[in-house]
Order: structure tokens, then C-alpha cells, then sequence
């Protein structure tokens, strides 16, 4: 076999370089830009953009009752609990967000992403991280939709809704005093 | 009488302290231990992670701050596998803070099943009898009465005794309940009668120093008269470091929750190749009904009624088997459980008040393994057993069975997909479950061993006296002892081997 010549080897590394260098510009093409939101604390504009529309296909708004996801910006409650996260937890949520955003693209090879998908279809793949063959993408489903879930419904302005009349301390405390 | 110290507050300056008796964690361990030796005329110590939270102003009902602040790793540890949520109290009094108040002392057969495979020869249940007692009395332990079982225990008891099983209104350490139904976020009325409520005040009155937001990182000279145990103040919302100061102690009481002890104890460089190992979770599964009529069941208190028909007590195996327990919870955690996106996940949430709800707990043996991750924290594996999956499946179809008998329109298992079932005819769907990570919402509660006791060195990491191998004075006082799962509820377990063992120090150093 030849060995590797300089000049091969530039051209190889060249090639690898400028083709990966195209990847990642192919993907960040892709996504899009997202428009910029203030007062981020760990998330990316495009990052946040994305945890959105995860919350927004998780919760919608409307069905059995009208409030959703995005009448409480839970992104920026994501982005606000993973400031108080170690810089290992940040990390890999940032790399979960990413793996859903490109998810259309790695498990489904449709060149799209998941923030740029119909909302139909954004329910369709989302759903399918929960029961994919992939430990990883089902362990993502669950970790986000356990906060999501809970976030939500701790949601004062969705209690009606749900039925569910607040803290029983405060509803005790006001109850008039029975008669003697 | 001392007051609790804040170290988050701004006055606090840290200096370097000394004390006889320094105890890490202010749960059902750490704090009776406080409070046993501080009433001995011991010097103590008492230092915990989380914060000092009573009475309606810091114990709001809601999901969000309470799980953030009252949970470790605010409610998010899990395995390392994600398969099961690991939830310990991470604030001052420990689990008690947050658990459902379940009074379930150790079973003879458990004690039998110790000594006789696993060499706990000192501890028979008539030995233990006295610190049992001692235990019940701390908390105040009496039966829930019948006119404080809400809806949604009724409905699990109507559907036991409709099939024939046998069942029981549990023990509780409440008094003056009011029925708030938030005890899992903790109980802002204070009629639990936990370590924050007894043991911690009894501890304080007899001179000890209580430290909150104060996380030990270190112990070092394990072997030296004098330990000296590094410890890093946090800030208010307790995930931020501020400062750090060293005690000096003759003796570490270590009761951190198996996973706090085992990660603190490694990361001091101790223990044996035992410790860490031998980890119960006894994870347990969650279920719900949908019932025709309202059940209001976040009201009222939560878990009153248990449906014991199946399970075991065997000198052979320790406790096995598995039982229902009804459970609710504030609308929060219950929507971080249902793992349906979309408009269906939003109807099942929208029919709250029809909803009725278990958890199904399934004992395991002691397969899981605490570790410490580069960073230094605790990270635990473990896997579901093949005969766990079996009990578990067995386990569901009896409480679906009991919530079709009495009435459900629908049962559903929170898994992904949900396994939704509207009638008996369809509990063989109920084989198709596998539990592989990610396909189920399992929750621990009760973590166990990862330091058990024993009589040599080659098969336990502390010795019948709770002192840790290889070490000169320091000790495990929590649930980490265990060589298996205890019982169905560990507060009262581990109330009762608290006395136990802090009872032989004070002879020890008398």
C-alpha cells in the first residue's frame, strides 16, 4: 500500500474538513435562525425556540380545556431551572435539545427539523420518542415531559380546568366557621 | 433552647467548630440520633444540606417550589438508566418532611431473616421490642380512623373486599390532621409528628447546634481521634456554594440517605468494596382509575388504606410479595406522570377530580449499586430483576382488578404509550409491559442498604454496632444499613434501628 503522501494527506484532511465544515453550516441551514430571546440564562436563542416547541406539542393549547404550554412560556422556566443545574446537567440538556431539534433528520430522514415541522407532525414525532427503540430518545421523552407535566399543571390559571380548587391550607382557612 | 442555624444567611460568618458528636443528615436517622445523643449530655452537631421549612409561609402546596426545595436533586435523581425516580428529602427532618406518613415497623420474619442469613445475630424482633416502642412514641404512631378515609381510599378498600382480599386502614404518625392531602409537599398545619417536629426540637432543647444549608463534603483522618469533616455552606436556594469551614469531631455520625452516605463515604475515600453495593430501591408503580362519580382525591389525607392480600413476610426471603397502597398528590407531580403528549394527555388531566389512584409497591432484593461519578456525585445503577418484572405484573392486574370491581370505567398505567384498560377482559395487555428503561414511570421512596451492618468485614461495610469498616468512630445511622428492603414504609425502621444503635455509642462511651 502507498503510503500516505503530504500532499494526499492535505488534500484528504481538506476534504474531511470542508465537508464537515459543510455539515454543520448544512444543519445550522437547516434549523434556521431563531430571533433572539432576552434574558437567557443556559439556553440558545435556537435552543429555546426548540424546548418551545416541545412544551407546545407536549401541551397543547385547546382540547379538553383551552390554556397550553405556550401561555406560560415553560421554555424560559426550563431555561431558569437549568441555571440552578451543574454545568454537567446543563450540558447534556442542551445536547437533548439538539438531538430532538434534528430528530425529524437522524430517526425519520426528512430534511427538516423539529422546530420547522407542522404541528401535526411535530406530535406525531414527538410521540414517538417515548416508544422508540432508542433508550436515549425515550429516557429525553420522559425527563422533559415529567417537567413539563409538572410545571403546568402547577399552573394556578389551570386548576379550573382540571377541577382542582388550590392549596387546601389557604381554602381552609377562609371556609367561614361552622355555627356551634 | 438553640435555634436553628442558617448558614445561607448573610450573618453568618463560618469559623471552624468542634464538637464530640457530629451527625450528617437530619432525616429519621440523622435527627433521632441527634436528639438521643444531645439528651445523653453529648456535644452535637447536627448538619443538613437542605433548608428549615414550617408552617404554611415555606410550605406553600406547591409542586413546583416544594419539589425543588424539599426533594434532592429537586425531585429529579434517577437511575442511571432513567428507569427509576429516586425521591429523598432533602431538607431539615429528612423524609419525614415528605413522605405519606406510613407507621410500618419490621416484620419478625424480616428480623429472623437477617439473623439467619446475614448474621445480624444482636437483633431479634424481641431485642428490639423496646427501640420499636421508643420509635411509636416519637411519633406519635395510631391508626387512621375510619372518618378520615376519603374517596379514594374507600375506592381501593370497595374493591378489595368485593374480590375477597384481605386489607388494612393503615398507621400514621399524624396528629391534629386536618386532611390538607399535600403531605408529599410536605404539611404546612405541622401535624406530622416527624424529626423536624420531635426529634430535632428535643435535640435543640438539650443543646445541640442545628446547621441547615451545610453540605459535608469531606471526612477526613478517618482514623484519628479527631475527625475533621470539611463542610460547603450554600446559598438560599441551596444548589449554589458560598463558603466553606471544618468541624472537628471525636465521633461522624453519617445519615445521609443510602445514596448521600455511600457518595459522601467514597468521596472521603472509605469504606470497603462492600460499600455502595447491595442497594434496594423498591420501586414502585403507579396506577390510576377513572371513576364515574367524583373523587376529590387531592383531598383528604392520601395514603389511608393499604390492600395487603399479597404480601409476604418469609424468614427465608425477607419481605416480598407486594401490596396497594392508595396515594394522591397536588396536580403537578400527577401531570408529570402521564406521559401522553398532545390532547389526549390533557383530557385524562382534565377528569382530576374523577381520578383515583395506587401505588403499587413490589419489594426487590438488594441489586442496585451506589457509585460516585468525576464529579464526585452519587450516581446509582441499577437494573429490574426478571422475578421483580413478573411480581410487578402480577401486581398491576390485582390493583386493576380491585379498581374494576369497584366501578372504574378505565384503568391506566402511566407508561409510554399509557397501557389503558377499560375492563378485565383486557388485563392480559398487561404481560406486554417489559419495564425496559424508558418505556415506564417507576418511583422509589424507600432506598435502602449500600452500607449494611454485619459481623465480618468480607460480606458488610459497617460492623453490628453501625461503625464503618476500616474507620476509627465513624458511623452510618439510616437506611443504608439494611442488608435488604425492611419493610413497605422505612420512617418507623429506621426511627427504630436509630435508637438501636445510638443507644449502644452512649453505653460505648460511658
Amino acid at each position: 500500500m502507498n503510503p500516505v503522501t503530504r500532499r494526499r494527506f492535505l488534500v484528504l484532511g481538506g476534504t474531511a474538513t470542508a465537508l464537515a465544515a459543510g455539515a454543520v453550516g448544512g444543519l445550522a441551514w437547516l434549523r434556521g435562525a431563531a430571533p433572539d430571546v432576552a434574558g437567557l440564562h443556559v439556553l440558545t436563542a435556537e435552543q429555546y425556540r426548540t424546548f418551545a416547541a416541545i412544551a407546545r406539542t407536549h401541551l397543547p393549547r385547546g382540547g379538553a380545556f383551552p390554556p397550553g404550554a405556550d401561555d406560560f412560556d415553560l421554555a424560559r422556566m426550563f431555561d431558569g431551572y437549568l441555571a440552578d443545574q451543574p454545568t454537567t446537567d446543563r450540558h447534556d440538556a442542551g445536547l437533548a435539545i439538539n438531538l430532538v431539534e434534528f430528530g425529524p433528520l437522524l430517526f425519520d430522514h426528512h430534511a427538516v427539523t423539529f422546530s420547522n415541522l407542522p404541528p401535526d407532525a411535530q406530535l406525531a414525532h414527538w410521540s414517538g420518542w417515548g416508544t422508540a427503540q432508542q433508550q436515549t430518545r425515550r429516557e429525553i421523552f420522559w425527563s422533559f415531559s415529567r417537567f413539563l407535566g409538572l410545571t403546568f399543571y402547577d399552573h394556578e390559571a389551570v386548576w379550573p380546568h382540571i377541577h382542582y380548587p388550590g392549596p387546601s391550607f389557604a381554602r381552609l382557612a377562609s371556609r367561614p366557621a361552622e355555627a356551634p | 433552647m438553640n435555634d436553628v442555624l442558617d448558614c445561607s444567611a448573610g450573618e453568618f460568618a463560618p469559623n471552624d467548630l468542634t464538637c464530640d458528636y457530629l451527625v450528617i443528615g437530619s432525616g429519621c436517622g440523622g435527627g433521632t440520633a441527634a436528639r438521643v445523643l444531645a439528651e445523653a449530655g453529648k456535644d452535637v452537631i447536627l448538619l443538613e444540606e437542605g433548608g428549615d421549612f414550617v408552617g404554611p409561609t415555606r410550605l406553600t402546596q406547591r409542586d413546583t417550589p416544594m419539589y425543588d426545595q424539599l426533594y434532592t436533586d429537586r425531585g429529579g435523581r434517577t437511575s442511571k438508566d432513567r428507569t427509576v425516580n429516586i425521591l429523598s428529602g432533602r431538607v431539615l427532618g429528612g423524609g419525614g418532611v415528605i413522605n405519606a406518613c406510613d407507621v410500618v415497623p419490621i416484620h419478625d420474619a424480616t428480623w429472623a431473616y437477617w439473623q439467619k442469613h446475614h448474621g445480624w445475630s444482636e437483633f431479634s424482633a424481641a431485642a428490639m421490642a423496646s427501640y420499636l416502642q421508643r420509635a411509636l412514641a416519637d411519633l406519635s404512631a395510631n391508626r387512621i380512623e375510619e372518618r378520615q378515609v376519603n374517596r379514594n381510599n374507600q375506592i381501593l378498600r370497595q374493591g378489595a373486599q368485593a374480590l375477597g382480599w384481605r386489607g388494612e386502614l393503615m398507621m400514621h404518625n399524624r396528629v391534629n390532621c386536618q386532611g390538607l392531602g399535600s403531605c408529599l409537599i410536605g404539611c404546612p398545619a405541622s401535624a406530622k409528628r416527624n424529626p423536624r417536629m420531635v426529634a430535632i426540637p428535643k435535640a435543640l432543647s438539650a443543646g445541640a447546634r442545628v446547621y441547615v444549608r451545610a453540605r459535608a463534603t469531606r471526612i477526613r483522618e478517618a482514623m484519628a481521634e479527631r475527625k475533621r469533616v470539611e463542610v460547603q455552606t450554600l446559598d438560599g436556594k441551596g444548589y449554589h456554594p458560598v463558603n466553606r469551614f471544618a468541624i472537628d469531631a471525636r465521633h461522624v455520625i453519617v445519615a445521609a440517605n443510602p445514596v448521600g452516605t455511600v457518595a459522601l463515604l467514597r468521596n472521603s475515600g472509605l469504606g470497603n468494596d462492600t460499600l455502595g453495593r447491595h442497594v434496594s430501591l423498591q420501586p414502585q408503580v403507579p396506577i390510576v382509575a377513572l371513576m364515574p362519580d367524583p373523587v376529590r382525591a387531592f383531598d383528604g389525607i392520601p395514603q389511608a388504606y393499604a390492600l395487603t392480600e399479597f404480601e409476604r413476610h418469609d424468614p427465608d426471603v425477607g419481605l416480598t410479595g407486594f401490596r396497594v397502597e392508595s396515594i394522591f398528590g397536588t396536580p403537578g407531580v400527577l401531570g408529570s406522570l402521564v406521559g401522553q403528549p398532545g390532547a389526549a394527555g390533557k383530557a385524562l388531566m382534565a377528569q382530576l377530580d374523577h381520578v383515583a389512584a395506587s401505588l403499587i409497591l413490589i419489594p426487590d432484593q438488594p441489586v442496585g449499586q451506589i457509585g460516585v461519578r468525576r464529579d464526585g456525585r452519587p450516581e446509582v445503577d441499577y437494573t429490574l430483576a426478571a422475578e421483580w418484572k413478573t411480581r410487578a405484573r402480577q401486581a398491576i392486574k390485582a390493583a386493576a382488578q380491585a379498581y374494576f370491581a369497584a366501578g372504574a370505567k378505565m384503568v391506566v398505567v402511566p407508561a409510554a404509550p399509557p397501557l389503558v384498560l377499560q375492563s378485565t377482559a383486557q388485563l392480559a395487555q398487561i404481560e406486554t409491559l417489559t419495564f425496559e428503561p424508558g418505556t415506564i414511570s417507576l418511583i422509589s421512596a424507600h432506598q435502602q442498604g449500600g452500607a449494611r451492618l454485619g459481623a465480618s468485614d468480607a460480606t458488610s461495610a459497617c460492623d453490628l454496632t453501625g461503625q464503618l469498616w476500616g474507620t476509627r468512630d465513624v458511623f452510618v445511622c439510616d437506611g443504608s444499613v439494611f442488608p435488604s428492603t425492611s419493610s413497605s414504609h422505612t420512617m418507623t425502621p429506621i426511627i427504630t434501628m436509630a435508637h438501636a444503635l445510638i443507644d449502644r455509642l452512649v453505653a460505648r462511651s460511658a
